[in-house]
C-alpha cells in the first residue's frame, strides 16, 4: 500500500498493511521546533534551521526528508495565516530564548519587554497591542487577553464574529496552491481550513486580531456559556452559516483530494473531568457540529476530525452522532479514557488519531524502554480492524529527549514488522 | 436569615450575593458567622457539586465571583474584628508558565473556604515565592503548572524554600494537569490536589496536621 491507501484503509475501518503514522500535519499532531531540530541532527539530515510553521506552540515544520526517514503517511494543508494573523512567508532567522536558530515568517515581529519576555504582534503590526507572550525562558507563546470592560446591556454578537466571514479569493488561491504542491505525492492529506471550531478557547482571545471586541477573556467566555447562552448561540449560528458557505467554495477548489478535515479543536475534557455536561454539549455545540459534519458528508468524501483533550468519554456517543469520524488526541491518561475501553466501545464508529504515547509523563520523562512498551501496547489495542492513525497524545513538547522520540518511532516500526 | 447569601453564591448570582450581604451586615449579623455559616458552606457545596459533575468550570467561576463580591464587603469588618482565617496561603503559577485559570479557581475556592489567599499571579520565580513566604508567613504554599516543561521548576521552588530556611514552616501543595501524586512525592511536596475542590480538602487537612 502507498501511504494514501494505508490511511484510507484506517479511516474506513479496514486493517491496512501497517499502522499509518502522522506527525506534523495539524497544529495538534506536531513536534516542537527544538525536537524537530534534534531529530534532524539525530538522523544526520542536512543541517539548516527548522521552520516554525505554527508560532503559537512553536511547532517545527516536518519537511519531506524527515517524513521519509520517519515513515510518515500524512501531509497537512494549512490556512494562509497563522494564529497570530500573519502569513508564513519570506522566512527569516530567529534565535529562540534557548539559543536555537530557527526560521520564522518575515511577519513574526517581536519585542522584548522589561521582564525579558518575548511579545508578538497580530498581523506583525507592532503599532497594535501585542497579542502573545513567551516567558523569558519559555518554549511557547500564550495569548494576551485583551478585554475591554463588558457593557452587559450593549453586548453585540457581531463583535465576536469579526474573525468570521466569506473566505477571500486570496485564501482560496492559497488552498489551491497548497493542494497543487502535494499533487502526485503518495501521502494522505488532512486539511486545516479553519472557521469550523465553535468556541475553541485558544481562538476566543483572537490573537490574530489587532483590536478584538466582544467577549475575549477566557474565564468570561466560560462564564458566558452558562450565563449568556443566547449570545453564544447567535455567534455560533452566524459562524456556522459562514462556515458552510466557505466549505462549499473550498470544496470547489480542493475537491475530494483531501482525505480528512480538521474540523474542530474545542476542548471539552480536563484531566479528570470536563468543561461542561453532556446536556450542555448537546444544547450548545451539537447542533452546529451536526450541520457542518452533515454538509461535509453529503457533499464530500472528507472524514471529519475532532480534537479534544482530556476526559471526553461521556461526550463520545454525541460526537459520533454529530458526525465526527475521527477523535484526537485520545488522552488515554485522563479519567475513563483507557485505550482498551475506548476501542471496545467506540472503535467500530470512531477512528483514533492519537493515543499512541503519553506526552505528559512517559515520552518526556520515561526511558526509551518504557516508551517502547507503551507504544507496542497502544498499537496492539488500537490497530485491530483499522481505525487508528498513530500519533502521540497531542504535540511532542519541548525538552522531550530525542532518544525517546526515536524509540517511539522504532517501536511503531517494530509493531509494523519493519525492523 | 442569610440563607439568601448561601443560595446566591450557589446560583452564581453576584447581585443577589451582594444584596444579601449588605442586608445581613445592616442587620448586624456577625461577619465571621456570615463567612463560616453561609459563604464557606456554599463554596463547599460548589466543590461537592464539581466533584460529582453537577457543576463544571463555568458554574465554579460564577459562584466564585459571587462569593468574592460578598467577601469584599465582609472583609473590612472581619479585619476590624480581628477574626482569624482558616489559614494563610501563598499561591502562584510557576516560572515560565502563564496558565492561570486553574490556579485562579483554586485560589477562589480556598478563599471561599475561609483561607486568606495571597495570589502571586503567573510566571512566578522561586525568589518571589521565598520572599512571599518571608513577608506573609503563610501556612501553605500552593504551586500550579500546566506544562511538562515548567512542572520541574516546582522542585526548584521547594529547594529555594529549603535554602532560605523557610521550608519547615510551610506545607507545599501542588497541582495542574500533568501533576500526579507520584510527582509530588518525588519532588518532596507535602500534597497534591487533583482539582480545586480536592485542593480545599487537602489544605484543611494540612492545617490540622500543623
Amino acid at each position: 500500500m502507498i501511504s494514501k491507501e494505508r490511511v484510507h484503509a484506517a479511516l474506513t475501518h479496514r486493517e491496512p498493511d501497517r499502522i499509518p503514522i502522522d506527525f506534523g500535519s495539524t497544529a495538534v499532531t506536531g513536534i516542537h521546533v527544538s525536537c524537530v531540530a534534534a531529530l534532524w541532527a539525530h538522523f544526520g539530515l542536512e543541517r539548516q534551521p527548522v521552520k516554525v510553521h505554527e508560532p503559537y506552540q512553536m511547532l517545527g515544520m516536518v519537511e519531506d526528508d524527515l517524513k521519509q526517514v520517519l515513515g510518515l503517511d500524512v501531509d497537512g494543508v494549512f490556512p494562509r495565516k497563522t494564529i497570530f494573523g500573519f502569513p508564513n512567508e519570506k522566512w527569516k532567522p530567529w534565535r529562540t530564548p534557548q539559543g536555537l536558530e530557527v526560521l520564522v515568517s518575515e511577519y513574526f515581529r517581536i519585542t522584548t519587554d522589561a521582564k525579558g519576555d518575548t511579545m508578538i504582534y497580530p498581523e506583525g503590526d507592532q503599532a497594535a497591542p501585542a497579542s502573545g507572550r513567551m516567558p523569558q525562558d519559555g518554549y511557547f507563546f500564550d495569548t494576551i487577553i485583551r478585554q475591554d470592560p463588558i457593557d452587559e446591556d450593549h453586548l453585540n454578537p457581531r463583535d465576536n464574529l469579526e474573525e468570521f466571514g466569506p473566505i477571500s479569493n486570496e485564501d482560496l488561491e492559497h488552498l489551491r496552491r497548497s493542494m497543487a504542491a502535494l499533487q502526485g505525492g503518495d501521502r494522505s492529506v488532512i486539511a486545516n481550513f479553519g472557521g469550523t471550531a465553535f468556541g475553541d478557547i485558544a481562538l476566543v482571545p483572537a490573537p490574530f486580531l489587532k483590536y478584538p471586541k466582544g467577549i475575549r477573556d477566557i474565564s468570561e467566555w466560560y462564564i458566558s456559556t452558562r450565563t449568556r447562552r443566547e449570545y453564544i448561540h447567535q455567534i455560533f449560528t452566524t459562524q456556522c452559516d459562514y462556515a458552510i458557505a466557505n466549505l462549499e467554495k473550498i470544496h470547489a477548489v480542493v475537491g475530494n483530494k483531501v482525505d480528512a478535515v480538521f474540523t474542530c479543536g474545542t476542548d471539552f475534557g480536563t484531566q479528570s473531568s470536563s468543561f461542561c455536561s453532556v446536556d450542555t454539549f448537546r444544547e450548545l455545540y451539537y447542533p452546529y457540529y451536526r450541520r457542518v459534519n452533515d454538509w461535509i458528508h453529503r457533499h464530500t468524501s472528507w472524514k471529519t476530525f475532532k480534537h479534544s483533550c482530556g476526559s471526553v468519554v461521556k461526550f463520545i456517543p454525541s460526537m459520533i452522532e454529530a458526525g465526527f469520524d475521527i477523535l484526537n488526541p485520545v488522552q488515554c491518561t485522563a479519567t475513563g479514557m483507557e485505550a482498551e475501553k475506548l476501542k471496545a466501545e467506540f472503535g467500530e464508529h470512531l477512528v483514533f488519531w492519537g493515543g499512541g504515547i503519553d506526552t505528559q509523563k512517559i515520552l518526556p520523562f520515561g526511558t526509551p524502554k518504557q516508551v517502547r512498551t507503551q507504544v507496542l501496547e497502544r498499537c496492539k489495542v488500537f490497530s485491530k480492524k483499522g481505525g487508528f492513525v498513530f500519533n502521540s497524545i497531542h504535540n511532542i513538547q519541548a525538552r522531550t529527549p530525542v532518544e525517546n522520540i526515536v524509540a517511539m518511532f522504532e517501536a511503531v516500526k517494530e509493531f509494523n514488522g519493519q525492523n | 436569615m442569610s440563607k439568601e447569601l448561601y443560595d446566591a453564591i450557589l446560583a452564581g448570582d453576584m447581585k443577589g450575593a451582594v444584596a444579601a450581604t449588605e442586608k445581613a451586615l445592616s442587620e448586624k449579623v456577625d461577619p465571621l458567622e456570615l463567612v463560616q455559616k453561609y459563604m464557606v458552606v456554599a463554596m463547599d457545596e460548589v466543590g461537592r457539586r464539581f466533584e460529582c459533575e453537577e457543576y463544571f468550570v463555568p458554574e465554579m467561576l460564577i459562584s466564585a465571583r459571587a462569593m468574592k463580591a460578598s467577601l469584599a464587603l465582609v472583609r473590612p469588618q472581619l479585619t476590624a474584628s480581628g477574626a482569624q482565617p482558616a489559614g494563610r496561603v501563598v499561591i502562584g503559577t510557576v516560572k515560565g508558565d502563564l496558565h492561570d485559570i486553574g490556579k485562579n479557581i483554586v485560589a477562589s475556592m480556598l478563599e471561599g473556604g475561609g483561607f486568606e489567599v495571597f495570589d502571586l499571579g503567573a510566571d512566578v520565580t522561586p525568589e518571589r515565592f521565598v520572599n512571599a513566604v518571608s513577608e506573609k508567613q503563610p501556612h501553605l504554599v500552593c504551586l500550579s503548572a500546566l506544562l511538562t516543561v515548567t512542572m520541574l521548576s516546582m522542585k526548584t521552588i521547594i529547594e529555594a524554600l529549603q535554602q532560605a530556611g523557610v521550608r519547615p514552616q510551610v506545607k507545599v501543595l501542588i497541582g495542574g494537569a500533568p501533576i500526579t501524586q507520584q510527582f509530588a512525592d518525588q519532588i518532596g511536596a507535602d500534597g497534591y490536589g487533583e482539582n480545586a475542590a480536592s485542593a480545599v480538602t487537602l489544605a484543611r487537612r494540612m492545617m490540622h496536621a500543623n
